[in-house]
């Protein structure tokens, strides 16, 4: 096994919520590519890890996000403790800018806004200066955050299989184990083809943000395919896994929902399926052929 | 090397051969005339166009050049395979004995074999089917009841075979028989696989027609038909570890992906100014091509390095085969919004004929499932 996932998985066995954090700040995993100089396919091992393990911390948002996003604007932020992003289209007049950021994941942290208007983002602290950067620096912003969801949803879907597997070899029901059923084998089978196939997908958008950086169209060409393949798998995996559990998976005894319900949630963050699933089809529709956009990124790199 | 480039089957080498085999497709239709089909590996036999596209040096990729083929690796066979098929080029006359045949005789073949019959194949001149289906053996593969019984200086076969694609076409047939009794213990022991010609006496093949009238898959009779010792494929008795070996590269194929690429292409390429809610079903169509392509590559690698892959080779061919049909009806959704949808309808209507055999060749997907839940443990 991998060394970063064993750390993972021994962190998380050992401490959970706050203590899990304080453990993630001493090992350097908490501020793994904005302050260790490790790259997106370490950034992904440990952000899929920590959601199989359900592990409630907001790493993407500090590590990924919010730091990334104040070193561009040249602002500093606290070298500990999490942060996160507060993310709003807003309209500027008479030297003031008027949003609202809603859905802001993990308040409590030091917040960093991203502020855009019609042609820049503007960057702060809360009560701080605002920084302007470029606007791409938005569109990389969201990409970034779509990448972390798809790995995180990975590991999230992961948990949700494993118990399943578990239980269904451990239930008996009119005198067999469930999975001795061959309509269960069946939804069996079902989670684990939209699961690997969402992780072959994840594998290319890692791979393209390991190689050519955030902001490089390659990855935005595999981002936009794993957000929408991984997208298409939350549900049917998500539903099956419920179905196989019977009512116990939602009782508030039972950690199964704190696999199913933050994919179900991060599966519309950064974007929709709905919204990606358009954007690949606008890049189908105007290759030259569809087949070019099926085998690579099509343009140049 | 770029680790994007490698997972997507576009290493510099690999881009290579795309675009010769591009080329050479683009040249030859040009000159030829032959039109992009649906399911063009069972459906498009072309004697012409296989012999052509084995002297360009796109067929026995895989078989090493002492036996006439290109001593090539497994992806490069992959990119030509994915190719052709994207492309919809008629290839079925060559498919299985490059496909199949090939690989088996390079694993169980004698050396006499391979030198008769693996240099035909790479000129793309061998034809063969596969002998396995019979009328009381579908899905339960072991229940074959076709036997071999030993004579002087060969076997010989009595019973039935059926779904024998290209049959009555090829010049060789790949028969699974039994050569020892059923043992209800060992089910699977017994069994060996013999290279018969279609030409010995006591063959008769029958057509199985399509509902179109499609004349494909065919019914095989053998009545006492001799087969010279020479031509057992592999040991007597090991016929069931033969077949299922490699069963994940045939599984997780481009094959199992591509079958309606054509219909896929064109009618995506037909489209015109679009609303946001159709360029969202094209956007989906196309994420579960490039995520299925994806996986079917992730598990091309790891059985081409020599690992295990069973599982996931057989949920590609799950999950690949049910896209290639759910595809059909998806696209007749999008004709709604192509201005000139006739030139499609035939493409269609073919799709639908032979959608419902996509989940059912090479294994069914029920059987599949229940081997993909098997090998899922905690």
């Amino acid at each position: 096994m991998n060394e970063l996932t064993q750390l993972v998985d021994d962190l998380c066995s050992r401490s959970t919520g706050d203590e899990l954090w304080r453990n993630l700040e001493e090992t350097g995993l908490a501020r793994l590519t904005s302050g260790q100089g490790a790259g997106p396919a370490d950034a992904a091992i440990v952000l899929s890890g920590l959601a199989r393990h359900a592990a409630a911390v907001p790493l993407a948002e500090t590590d990924l996000l919010a730091a990334w996003l104040a070193d561009k604007a040249g602002l500093p932020v606290p070298s500990t403790g999490p942060l996160t992003v507060a993310i709003t289209d807003a309209t500027e007049s008479g030297g003031r800018i008027t949003g609202a950021a809603h859905d802001v994941q993990w308040p409590s942290s030091t917040v960093v806004s991203a502020t855009r208007t019609a042609d820049a983002l503007h960057v702060g602290l809360i009560g701080g200066e605002l920084r302007t950067v470029d606007i791409s620096v938005f569109d990389e912003l969201i990409r970034r955050g779509a990448w972390a969801r798809c790995n995180q949803i990975i590991g999230a879907l992961d948990a949700a299989c494993e118990m399943t597997v578990a239980h269904t070899g451990q239930r008996v029901q009119f005198g067999r184990q469930l999975n001795k059923f061959q309509a269960v084998q069946h939804s069996l089978a079902t989670m684990a083809g939209e699961i690997e196939r969402a992780r072959a997908a994840t594998a290319l958008a890692v791979a393209a943000a390991a190689d050519y950086g955030f902001d490089h169209p390659a990855t935005d060409y595999a981002v936009t395919v794993a957000k929408v393949a991984v997208g298409r798998a939350v549900d049917p995996v998500t539903t099956i896994a419920h179905q196989l559990h019977g009512a116990i998976g939602v009782t508030v005894e039972h950690r199964l929902w704190r696999a199913t319900m933050p994919a179900r949630s991060w599966v519309d963050e950064f974007g929709t399926t709905a919204t990606y699933a358009r954007r690949l089809g606008r890049i189908a529709l105007a290759a030259d052929h569809p087949w070019d956009v099926v085998v690579s990124y099509p343009g140049p790199r | 090397m770029s680790n994007f480039d490698a997972l997507c089957a576009n290493d510099a080498e690999l881009v290579q051969l795309r675009t010769s085999i591009r080329q050479f497709l683009a040249a030859d239709r040009a000159e030829f005339g032959w039109q992009p089909a649906v399911d063009c590996w069972l459906a498009k036999w072309d004697p012409d166009f296989s012999a052509r596209l084995a002297s360009a040096g796109f067929v026995g990729l895989t078989i090493p050049s002492e036996y006439g083929g290109r001593g090539l690796g497994y992806l490069h066979r992959y990119v030509v395979t994915e190719e052709l098929l994207a492309h919809g080029a008629p290839v079925a006359a060559h498919w299985i004995a490059d496909r199949q045949v090939a690989p088996a005789l390079l694993s169980y073949g004698s050396e006499e074999q391979r030198r008769r019959l693996l240099p035909r194949i790479a000129a793309g001149q061998l034809y063969s089917a596969i002998g396995m289906s019979e009328h009381g053996a579908g899905s339960d593969l072991a229940a074959v009841q076709t036997r071999a019984s030993r004579v002087d200086g060969g076997w010989v076969l009595n019973g039935s075979k059926v779904w024998t694609s290209g049959a009555h076409v090829a010049h060789q047939i790949v028969v699974l028989a039994r050569t020892s009794a059923l043992d209800p213990d060992h089910r699977h022991a017994g069994f060996s696989q013999f290279i018969v010609q279609t030409s010995s006496p006591g063959i008769l093949i029958e057509p199985i027609l399509l509902m179109n009238g499609e004349h494909h898959f065919n019914e095989v009779i053998l009545t006492d038909v001799f087969v010279p010792d020479g031509d057992v494929l592999g040991q007597i008795g090991d016929g069931w570890h033969q077949v299922t070996a490699e069963l994940g590269f045939e599984r997780s194929g481009p094959e199992r992906i591509l079958s309606t690429a054509t219909l896929i292409f064109s009618a995506i390429r037909a489209l015109g100014d679009v609303d946001d809610g159709v360029a969202a079903k094209v956007g989906d169509l196309v994420a579960r091509m490039i995520s299925l392509r994806q996986l079917s590559i992730s598990v091309a690698r790891t059985l081409a390095d020599g690992r295990d892959a069973a599982n996931r080779a057989a949920l590609v061919k799950d999950l690949g085969t049910r896209f290639e049909q759910d595809s059909v009806e998806l696209v007749a959704d999008l004709l709604d919004y192509v201005e000139d949808p006739e030139p499609l309808r035939a493409l269609l209507a073919t799709a639908r004929v032979h959608s419902p055999l996509f989940t059912l060749r090479g294994g069914t997907n029920e059987v599949l499932r229940g081997v993909v839940a098997k090998g899922m443990k905690t």
